[in-house]
């Protein structure tokens, strides 16, 4: 009885001493490519060198963030070392470091361009793109960037947007730096608090796991964590960039048409990329609800706040719009529904 | 894979750049002797030599930001007193004025463009940081101070230009001389920060620079 078990003992410490070196090859982006056996698509086969371009730089990179983390990247470490790629090289160092802090910058130029991409275009990213591209490594660098550049773009466009609305007028125009301000306080607790509130939810409202069908759950659903939904959502406002300047132009029509075009696309991506986490969920349609109005409503709020400040340029935007419906009207409705929805969902 | 993953570790580990850091008055330390004893001493010399070499120093560094050329003179030796100068310079001529009518102007605080300007810079700099940049936190600052030089010019030139009345072509001038000022302050802050990022990651560090001097040419645009 005792020579069996110590054999397999022996040959479990030999497969655990091999098996993170696999996992590690696999880990960054590569298993992205590796997956495509099961849902092969063009994109897939695509983007197939380009990912290998990812996991490339991605190894060096872990390379060169140094410390403890260079296990990563090397199979010949101790399995302690390999075994959670960049997740786990997190947990032996002190987050007083600056190495702890560049696991979260851990991006190329390539990665970053594509995440903004995949943030902006519906159906561009792979279905696993939450579990296996932003759950593998989710990075801070394009939230923090996308959120300041945000605030600026909109600061400056709105002072841009009351310069001309001033420029026919003798009157003598001053610039409002305030609006910085405003708009730093509004994006930052956007990009923060909705994330985080989200992921609570997630949490809250997560369903049993069948035990019968645990393989397909594995593969189809997936709960980001609080790092991956801060990411995704800092990167799903920079649809918002492009078209702050455009909101310069005053035309109501237009400003609401691209007010309704950023938010359903960048909203739709959103909802796309987590429905994994969504299809774990037991409120999943009132999330999906919440997620499209609080984008639509930050757009419409960009829009309604720091582009038409006077009052009577307010009423006079909304009115000759046919095609939005009385837009503040509706979203307010639709902001009562979904507080009211929330606040039935937390007494349940 | 493996020699890129030796290369990366090499600059990472080296602190070449540490190495040769020292503060500005000891900057002709360096030239010493045979003998290891200084060329002078500070103990004995008039104070105004001590404050005049001290001066120079900050002067060559202004010199070489204009004159983007030679990239190791600004690394070497980082003083922050050329920022402080500037940044105070600037947050004084920008500030919005609140005694006339303070309805109307809104312009920022001179405490807004003070902050804005170091913690932006210090921001910029930790992002570099970040990515694996191998250069100290200082040197960054510093460097990044110093390029507001072509931003500060271009203030007084738009100050000067505020003097008369305002017109179109006066406006477009403002537009001319600020653009000017962030492109040659960008550019320069790119001559002495760009080789300190691994070149995958070089837009990423640069893009940070950029929105850090667009966002100061914007305040100096907007001022009136």
């Amino acid at each position: 009885m005792e020579t069996p078990t110590a054999d397999d003992l022996l040959q479990f410490r030999d497969y655990s001493g091999g098996a993170p070196a696999q996992i590690n090859v696999n880990s960054p982006t590569h298993s992205g490519s590796g997956g495509s056996g099961g849902g092969a698509n063009a994109q897939r086969q695509r983007g197939d060198p380009l990912q290998d371009l990812i996991y490339d730089m991605t190894t060096s990179a872990q390379g060169l963030s140094g410390g403890g983390s260079s296990g990563g990247s090397q199979p010949q470490n101790s399995p302690l070392d390999g075994s959670g790629g960049g997740a786990g090289g997190g947990a032996r160092i002190s987050f007083l470091t600056i190495e702890y802090y560049q696991q979260f910058f851990n991006v190329d130029t390539y990665m970053v361009l594509e995440r903004i991409a995949n943030s902006m275009i519906p159906k561009r990213a792979a279905g696993n793109y939450l579990r296996m591209n932003i759950g593998e490594n989710p990075d801070l660098y394009g939230p923090f960037w996308i959120t300041v550049t945000l605030i600026f773009s909109i600061a400056i466009s709105g002072n841009i947007a009351s310069y001309l609305h001033h420029a026919s007028d003798g009157y003598l125009w001053h610039y409002n730096f305030h609006l910085v301000s405003y708009a730093a306080t509004c994006i930052f607790l956007y990009a923060n608090i909705l994330p985080a509130v989200l992921w609570a939810l997630f949490k809250y409202s997560l369903k049993p796991v069948d035990a019968a069908d645990t393989i397909e759950t594995d593969s189809a659903t997936y709960t980001p964590s609080l790092l991956s939904l801060m990411c995704i959502y800092g990167y799903s406002l920079a649809i918002y960039i492009p078209v702050s300047i455009l909101w310069v132009i005053n035309v109501s029509l237009l400003q609401w048409i691209l007010v309704i075009t950023a938010a359903l696309l960048s909203g739709t991506v959103l909802i796309a990329v987590l429905t994994p986490a969504l299809r774990n969920s037991k409120f999943s349609l009132f999330l999906i609800i919440g997620i499209l109005s609080a984008h639509v409503v930050l757009a419409a709020g960009f829009l309604l706040y720091f582009f038409h400040s006077p009052p009577d340029a307010k009423l006079a935007a909304i009115t000759p719009t046919p095609a939005a419906p009385a837009p503040p009207a509706a979203l307010k409705a639709v902001t009562q529904a979904i507080l009211t929805g929330g606040n039935g969902n937390q007494s349940h | 894979m493996d020699s890129k993953l030796d290369m990366f570790e090499d600059v990472n580990t080296s602190p070449s750049l540490e190495g040769d850091m020292s503060i500005p008055g000891k900057r002709t330390t360096t030239a010493t002797n045979a003998s290891g004893v200084p060329d002078y001493n500070t103990l004995d010399e008039p104070i105004r030599e001590t404050v005049l070499r001290d001066i120079r120093a900050v002067g060559i560094k202004f010199y070489h930001v204009l004159y983007p050329k030679e990239k190791s003179s600004l690394l070497r030796d980082w003083d922050l007193w050329g920022p402080l100068v500037l940044c105070t310079f600037m947050a004084t001529i920008l500030q919005g004025s609140s005694s006339a009518d303070s309805m109307s102007d809104n312009g920022p605080e001179f405490a807004q463009v003070f902050v804005i300007v170091w913690i932006g810079a210090a921001i910029v700099t930790l992002n570099s940081k970040l990515l694996g940049g191998n250069i100290s936190f200082f040197q960054s600052v510093c460097v990044l101070g110093y390029c507001l030089t072509p931003v500060a010019i271009a203030l007084i030139v738009c100050r000067v230009i505020l003097l008369s009345h305002q017109t179109r072509l006066l406006f477009f001038l403002r537009f001319v001389t600020t653009t000017m000022g962030f492109a040659w302050a960008t550019y320069a802050s790119f001559i002495f920060l760009g080789q300190s990022q691994p070149p995958h990651r070089k837009p990423l560090a640069v893009y940070p620079i950029f929105l850090f001097f667009f966002i100061i040419s914007w305040l100096v645009l907007s001022h009136n």
